[in-house]
């Protein structure tokens, strides 16, 4: 994260800007709407192509009010998807998803990359702290608010209140998860370097080991409560175990390997991505390890047990710069307006109390880790954002307790919908007013060279 | 096969591709047409072995799409061009006309040919027999480029034969744009005569050019250059494919409109190049496993007639050039024999056809080209040798590939003339 950021642009260029972005509106209107009916997989490629342009408009766009660019991608995926304008349809964004694979290959490549050995080292104290109180008081704040809540839940009416304790107890602990696409996002924007910066990465990139092992736990706990005719086992933990150490094990080889390639051919790394993204994602998927996990082992250890770790962040984030906006934009037409607005208020106040109770609890971890002023002031902030893995674990709920799990499912989307707008705009702020954001001008036009395919 | 291996064997033909980048498959490995590939895709397709479905293949569909949009926006942004320099306008229109004599020459045969032995009538005989003459109209510049670098020939006649099969491109894909038109598009809100679909799909292709441009044009950064110019490119091919027009013609005035409006020319030149192979690849095995041996009654004739009277018609267009070119004559009067070689943009059209009009005329016309390019890489580049040595512009001594090999830089443009 230690580049120069770039220098700000004209009032020409913006203007510009939106001529083009209402031009591309104007065009992908005129088309869907002369020829409104397609067959499957048509729009997939003008989607693309759409999220693609008028997200990195919209993003240089919301700039100027100093927004991230991971917002504006989001909002150009929200106003052309299935729910605004129905521009791109339902098809297309479920199409698209496909790709989402590849995005997290690299988010968790280059979260496993950042993660410098010394640098963990020297915040080690931090994370312990952060890791912990974050792990146990916004679990039983988050419950304890959301049970207080039963009364504006309608799917948690017909449960007994035992039950209810189980599904507010999975609520908690799926409000500790992270958005590491979120956090790796606005870093990589706005170049931060510093104690938030640092903080940040290396606890929402652990945050995710912590996370699968407490929903593991979780579940195994609260099935009983939730179905009396379940009972506690130690399979989860076993599966669960086979599942993290595999995972390691394979991304300390894969990491071995990347390495070993980089130094000795360091040619179309464009290609090895995509392989990795969509190949090795699915085996991982068959043996069911944790893709996110092994990937962003393989990250640490180029990183950290080879010399190829600053071309390896390079590399992936040429490639990474066309894949995010892609994956963002399309997280945004998949956001479910008319949900989000049914259960506005709950998923508001759900919202509200996990940023409150992670505010407190960051303060009171930096403040028991004896933390430099700008981590104990702005080390929560980016903490807030929510993504893939909560929505995964949605999904998973939703699969697991047929008899509630839709409606759970569609809170999950609607507070992660808010945490996923509101969450970087926080941590750029925090970015920007804690001095990390870099402000030094980018050179006048960079030589451009394809990502990936020429060496670097 | 199922769809993950099959797009982990692109990726491996891509990275292969890379490789192969502009200089090594130009000066040595591979042939210029990349008809190895087509073959390839063609014993693994359904046809042969059967490792991929049609299914399997439709299911690609988009990739194939995206890839060929590519190549032609690729070529667009490099039309005629010979390296930095333009083409000359005389050898722009030469090229143009041998291009069109060429195409309609096949054309007007097949129709008569098609009417013959096919069922075929009306706009279904006027597509298939049109589109056969506009995929086989172009001579590629991959062969002549393989054999004045491979060779190192050096002189007028490599020169005007450079420019001829750099600027043809022009005369399939303005016919690809008229024939796409003529089907009418399903479901349309919107009624519009053919032509004003063929004008649409050329002037989409300019505005997005003209839209990248300006977008590239002001403080360009390096991540936004590749969003820029992936999410144009791919946004024109969707909308083409959405209107049902052809997105090569759309993706070549595209090119053909940033490389005549942008400063950055040059630039995005150098960021493309080396992405071609790499696309093209995987796109010829794809075009290879959709080939089908049974497109139509008389196949044979079909296939016969384009590879005949392309033979005639190019043994007189070179007898033409050798009349009219004092330069050339010392190449022979069967100079036309070395502009026999298609490639890339042949088996793209031919290919787009075959997604646009799946069964009978689309499979016909991707088998008909494929013959051809085929043909043509027996015989093109061989006669394109050796009337380029009989001119003097290739010294038997300095034409070992082995030397040559690696010795300028990979596609390096000055390398194709003065």
């Amino acid at each position: 994260m230690s580049h120069a950021a770039e220098a700000p642009r004209g009032l020409g260029t913006r203007l510009i800007q939106v001529a083009s972005l209402v031009l591309v509106f104007a065009l992908l209107f005129a088309a869907t709407r002369a020829v409104p009916e397609i067959h499957e997989g048509v729009g997939t490629i003008a989607a693309v192509g759409f999220l693609l342009l008028a997200g990195t408009l919209m993003s240089e766009l919301v700039e100027t009010i100093r927004v991230p660019h991971l917002t504006g991608y989001l909002l150009a995926g929200i106003i052309a998807g299935p729910y605004v304008l129905k521009l791109i349809d339902h098809q297309s964004v479920a199409n698209l998803g496909r790709a989402n694979a590849l995005a997290l290959a690299l988010i968790a490549l280059e979260g496993g990359a950042e993660l410098k050995l010394d640098i963990v080292r020297r915040s080690l104290r931090s994370l312990l702290w952060a890791t912990l109180l974050q792990s146990t008081l916004v679990v039983i704040g988050v419950s304890a608010v959301f049970f207080l809540l039963r009364p504006m839940i309608p799917f948690l009416a017909p449960l007994p209140s035992m039950a209810v304790l189980g599904v507010a107890l999975v609520w908690g602990v799926l409000s500790v998860t992270r958005s590491p696409s979120a956090a790796l996002g606005i870093l990589s924007q706005t170049r931060a370097t510093g104690p938030v910066a640092t903080f940040t990465l290396t606890f929402v990139m652990t945050s995710d080991v912590v996370v699968v092992v407490l929903v593991a736990a979780c579940l195994t706990v609260v099935q009983p409560m939730i179905d009396p005719a379940g009972s506690i086992s130690m399979r989860e933990f076993q599966a669960l175990g086979r599942e993290l150490l595999g995972s390691v094990a394979l991304g300390t080889t894969l990491g071995l390997v990347l390495a070993a390639y980089m130094r000795l051919v360091n040619r179309q790394l464009i290609v090895v991505f995509l392989a990795l993204g969509f190949g090795l994602s699915e085996v991982m998927r068959f043996l069911h390890y944790d893709a996110l996990l092994a990937f962003m082992v393989a990250g640490f250890v180029v990183q950290n047990l080879s010399r190829q770790g600053e071309k390896f962040i390079h590399a992936i984030r040429r490639t990474g710069s066309v894949i995010y906006v892609i994956f963002f934009a399309t997280a945004g037409a998949d956001l479910d307006i008319p949900l989000l607005r049914a259960l506005g208020p709950v998923a508001v106040a759900l919202a509200t109390t996990r940023a409150i109770i992670t505010w407190g609890t960051g303060r009171l971890a930096s403040h028991l880790a004896n933390d430099p002023p700008s981590v104990r002031k702005w080390g929560w902030s980016g903490l807030i954002s929510q993504a893939g893995l909560a929505l995964g674990i949605g999904a998973s709920i939703a699969q697991r307790f047929p008899a509630f799990g839709d409606s759970f499912r569609a809170l999950v989307i609607a507070t992660v919908a808010l945490n996923e707008m509101i969450g970087p705009i926080l941590f750029k702020l925090a970015l920007d007013r804690s001095g990390e954001t870099s402000a030094a001008p980018a050179p006048a036009r960079p030589s451009m060279a394809p990502p990936g395919i020429v060496s670097s | 096969m199922n769809a993950l291996l099959l797009l982990m064997g692109l990726l491996v033909l891509s990275y292969i591709g890379s490789f192969l980048v502009g200089g090594r498959a130009i000066r040595g490995f591979g042939l210029p047409s990349g008809s190895e590939y087509l073959l390839l895709g063609f014993v693994i397709g359904p046809n042969v072995l059967g490792l991929v479905e049609r299914s399997m293949l439709d299911a690609f569909e988009p990739i194939a799409d995206a890839a060929l949009g590519w190549l032609a926006f690729a070529l667009g942004l490099d039309y005629a061009f010979l390296g930095h320099r333009r083409v000359r306008l005389s050898s722009l229109l030469v090229a143009c006309s041998i291009a069109l004599a060429t195409g309609a020459a096949i054309g007007a045969t097949e129709y008569v040919v098609l009417a013959r032995f096919t069922p075929l009538t009306g706009t279904d005989l006027l597509l298939l027999a049109a589109g056969i003459g506009a995929a086989c109209s172009e001579t590629t510049r991959d062969a002549v480029r393989w054999v004045v670098e491979r060779h190192r020939a050096r002189g007028p006649v490599a020169d005007l034969l450079g420019e001829i099969a750099d600027s043809d491109d022009v005369v399939p894909l303005v016919a690809t744009a008229l024939l796409f038109a003529l089907a009418p598009v399903e479901h349309a809100r919107v009624a519009l005569p053919g032509l004003a679909w063929a004008g649409l799909t050329l002037a989409l292709g300019v505005l997005l050019g003209l839209l990248t441009s300006v977008l590239l044009g002001r403080e360009s950064r390096l991540h936004e250059s590749w969003g820029v110019l992936l999410g144009t490119s791919l946004f024109a091919i969707g909308l083409a494919v959405r209107l049902k027009l052809s997105f090569l013609a759309m993706m070549f005035f595209m090119g053909i409109a940033l490389a005549g409006s942008s400063r950055h020319r040059d630039e995005v030149a150098v960021m493309i190049r080396p992405t071609e192979r790499p696309v093209l690849l995987p796109a010829l095995v794809l075009a290879g496993a959709r080939i089908s041996s049974h497109a139509t009654p008389g196949l044979a004739w079909v296939v016969g007639t384009a590879i005949g009277v392309r033979l005639l018609v190019k043994l007189l267009v070179g007898a033409l050039v050798w009349a009219g070119y004092r330069e050339a004559r010392p190449a022979g009067a069967s100079l036309g024999l070395g502009l026999l070689s298609t490639g890339a943009l042949a088996m793209a059209v031919g290919l787009s056809f075959a997604l646009r009009f799946p069964g009978t005329v689309g499979d016909t016309i991707l088998l008909t080209v494929a013959a051809v390019t085929i043909f043509g890489e027996f015989v093109g580049p061989g006669r394109l040798r050796a009337s380029l040595t009989r001119a003097g512009e290739i010294s038997e001594t300095k034409a070992a590939p082995s030397e040559v090999g690696l010795a300028a830089a990979p596609s390096d443009p000055e390398a194709l003339g003065p």
